[in-house]
């Protein structure tokens, strides 16, 4: 926790030439195993036949309530990711902390997340049947591929600059549409409620 | 030199969505596993007379058998819902719906007295009593919240009904209580999301949903 594990890829325009074949599984590894992870969640989701039910947390008034709450939080935390990670970068001023600030919020939404993704696979599955479903099935599937190549380009060196704020990017862009098409829309059909 | 740390996020989150799905499969097998065995009630009353004295003295009740078979159907006091109970054999299963969003199944063992307690999902609770073979009075207990509500015995086509099918990857599930007078109460869930439900034909069950015919049966227990 000394040293800013991003900083390799802070500011530097990088000019360093990348070396060939072994750069190349830098990008495959992290693109192949996410593409693994979004299609086997959505076979998965396809294959799998819905329960309509799963395990539930008390003190909610509903599983979907649960579920909101809990992406809700996931989407909070987005936020601070996008705003430590402009301080990582340079681009708002920040604290010194901003890069542990940025790895441990990641790390509590994206482990808040995965109940949410669970009990939707589990209990729903890949649904299609109105535009709203659709995009959140996909999106949902898309974003734990993404999530990964993420995870999984942060221990690549000397990749190009804009490469992970670019990653990065795309992760949050796709947890707020996954929201926008299920907490959001819950609270918005059934009333924001605990 | 490679950094840890994303592979344990990674292998974390990997670890608790497996966590979870465990829970879920038995939560899953808990929650349809509702119709097994029921030690006692059906138990003939004839069993061997041994001078067991453990065994509390054959009340004197006036109904030594189990409930007759019969359906019941009514309203909740505040007129907000619906609730029917279906009995047969000593069991019985009960549905309570509002006709939008509040709808639970509830199954459980009848009392050779008549009095029942029947749980459903998210810990609904009703308690009954029926009264002369007549009437269930009772109350529902569901998302907090406590509903009194009184079901006379129903006779056909009034009654709970019940419809599931898959139509375009979307899983239905609907049930009916048709009032006696004829006033229906529904409730159609597609993928789990309730929302108010279209009319039942109360003598054929058939009931027209998303362009499909399907048709709602009876609901015995």
């Amino acid at each position: 926790m000394t040293v800013d594990p991003n900083a390799a890829t802070q500011g530097s325009p990088s000019p360093q030439p990348a070396n060939g074949r072994a750069s190349a599984a830098r990008y495959l590894v992290p693109a192949l195993v996410a593409a693994a992870v979004a299609v086997g969640l959505g076979v998965y989701g396809k294959v799998h036949e819905p329960t309509g039910i799963a395990f539930d947390l008390a003190g909610f008034s509903s599983t979907g309530a649960v579920k909101s709450w809990l992406a809700t939080t996931a989407f909070a935390f987005a936020l601070v990711q996008l705003v430590s990670a402009f301080m990582m970068y340079g681009k708002l001023p920040g604290p010194s902390w901003a890069p542990v600030l940025h790895r441990w919020s990641g790390r509590i939404a994206f482990l808040v997340s995965v109940p949410v993704a669970v009990h939707c696979l589990y209990a729903f599955g890949y649904q299609t049947y109105e535009p709203r479903v659709l995009w959140h099935s996909l999106l949902g599937c898309f974003f734990f591929g993404a999530f990964s190549a993420k995870m999984l380009l942060l221990r690549s060196e000397r990749l190009p600059g804009w490469l992970l704020p670019f990653v990065g990017g795309l992760v949050f862009v796709v947890l707020t549409a996954v929201w926008l098409t299920s907490a959001l829309w819950f609270f918005r059909t059934f009333g924001v409620k605990t | 030199m490679k950094r840890p740390g994303p592979l344990l996020t990674l292998l974390a989150g990997l670890l608790l969505g497996v966590f979870m799905l465990s829970l879920d499969a038995t939560t899953g097998t808990k929650g349809t596993s509702y119709r097994n065995e029921s030690p006692g009630v059906s138990v003939s009353p004839s069993s061997p007379p041994s001078p067991s004295p453990t065994r509390t003295t054959p009340s004197p009740t006036p109904s030594k058998s189990a409930p007759p078979n019969a359906d019941y159907a009514g309203r909740t006091d505040d007129n907000s819902s619906a609730v029917a109970v279906s009995l047969r054999d000593g069991k019985a299963i009960a549905y309570f719906c509002d006709g939008r969003d509040k709808e639970s199944w509830l199954r459980g063992d009848v009392k050779d007295d008549g009095t029942m307690k029947l749980t459903g999902k998210h810990g609904a609770e009703l308690n009954g009593t029926l009264q002369e073979g007549k009437t269930i009075r009772g109350t529902v207990d569901l998302g907090g919240q406590r509903y009194g509500f009184t079901a006379d015995k129903a006779v056909r086509p009034s009654g709970l009904y019940r419809a599931t099918a898959t139509v375009r990857g979307a899983k239905l599930e609907g049930g009916w209580i048709v009032l006696p007078g004829g006033g229906q109460v529904g409730i159609l869930d597609r993928d789990g999301k309730p929302s108010a439900a279209p009319r039942i034909d109360p003598e054929t069950g058939a009931v027209t949903i998303d362009g499909e015919q399907l048709t709602a049966r009876p609901v015995t227990p």
